[in-house]
């Protein structure tokens, strides 16, 4: 797995590529955008090509620190297999998801704009 | 008759995919052999994530009894229309009666079982001979 982050603004944009499963998910957690302070992420899985409950764990920490930091996480870009994995754990109530990546970072904005 | 296919793997996290990759194969491979058409991506997903889910709670199992590494054995039987998977470890007896944790709480684990048994038609666990073993099949 590789992970790219990109900075647009006031938002991080943390691109994944590959396999986000046991192996990959302390990898995530430790990359540098999920770990600053209060600044809103945009998760982009579009590169993402399988997650499993330890990747969908990972995700759920990356909320839960942000949520602790008074910031958001949002996802986008989700294929149909990583999507699968949300529905059966009901796991999509925890963030807000977007198809496309500009509607995520719009979304982002207009949060962080609030805030 | 069923042609089987056995993997054994080092009981390691870094041999996860290479567990989740092989099942996937398996499944397509089992797809075409029974000239299956119009089979949705959702059958070779299935045993993707279920023999990724097993062969990490395997692995994660033995890392919190502090057992030594064990292998960890996945078998495929491909049978008539029907695609078993088993995941054997000899790590020490487990329970399946694992509630499906709360999502409202941010749980970070827990899900396994519960997504092996919402992709598969069958599941069943055992112990025989010192061993664990979680069978896992699915109707084409």
């Amino acid at each position: 797995m590789t992970i790219t982050e990109t900075l647009n603004g006031s938002i991080t944009i943390v691109a994944i590529n590959g396999t986000l499963d046991a192996a990959s998910a302390p990898e995530l957690l430790m990359s540098p955008a999920i770990n600053s302070a209060s600044k809103t992420i945009v998760i982009d899985l579009e590169n993402a090509d399988f997650l499993d409950s330890s990747g969908l764990g990972a995700l759920v920490a990356t909320s839960r620190k942000k949520r602790q930091m008074n910031a958001l996480t949002i996802l986008c870009c989700m294929s149909p297999r990583i999507r699968r994995v949300f529905e059966i754990t009901n796991a999509y109530r925890l963030f807000p998801i977007f198809d496309e990546r500009d509607a995520a970072v719009e979304y982002a904005s207009n949060q962080t704009s609030r805030t | 008759m069923n042609s089987v296919i056995t993997l054994t793997l080092p009981g390691e996290i870094v041999f996860t995919r290479f567990a989740s990759q092989t099942a996937l194969k398996a499944a397509e491979h089992f797809i075409s052999t029974c000239s299956g058409e119009n089979v949705s991506w959702e059958f070779p997903h299935a045993f993707e994530l279920a023999v990724s889910e097993a062969f990490t709670n395997a692995v994660r199992y033995s890392e919190r009894h502090s057992t030594p590494t064990q292998p960890v054995i996945i078998t495929f039987i491909l049978g008539q229309q029907r695609l078993t998977v088993t995941v054997r470890d000899t790590n020490p007896a487990f329970t399946t009666e694992t509630p499906l944790p709360d999502i409202d709480s941010f749980p970070e684990r827990g899900f396994g079982l519960h997504i092996i048994r919402s992709v598969m038609d069958m599941v069943s666990y055992r112990r025989k001979n010192g061993s664990n073993i979680i069978s896992m099949s699915k109707q084409l």
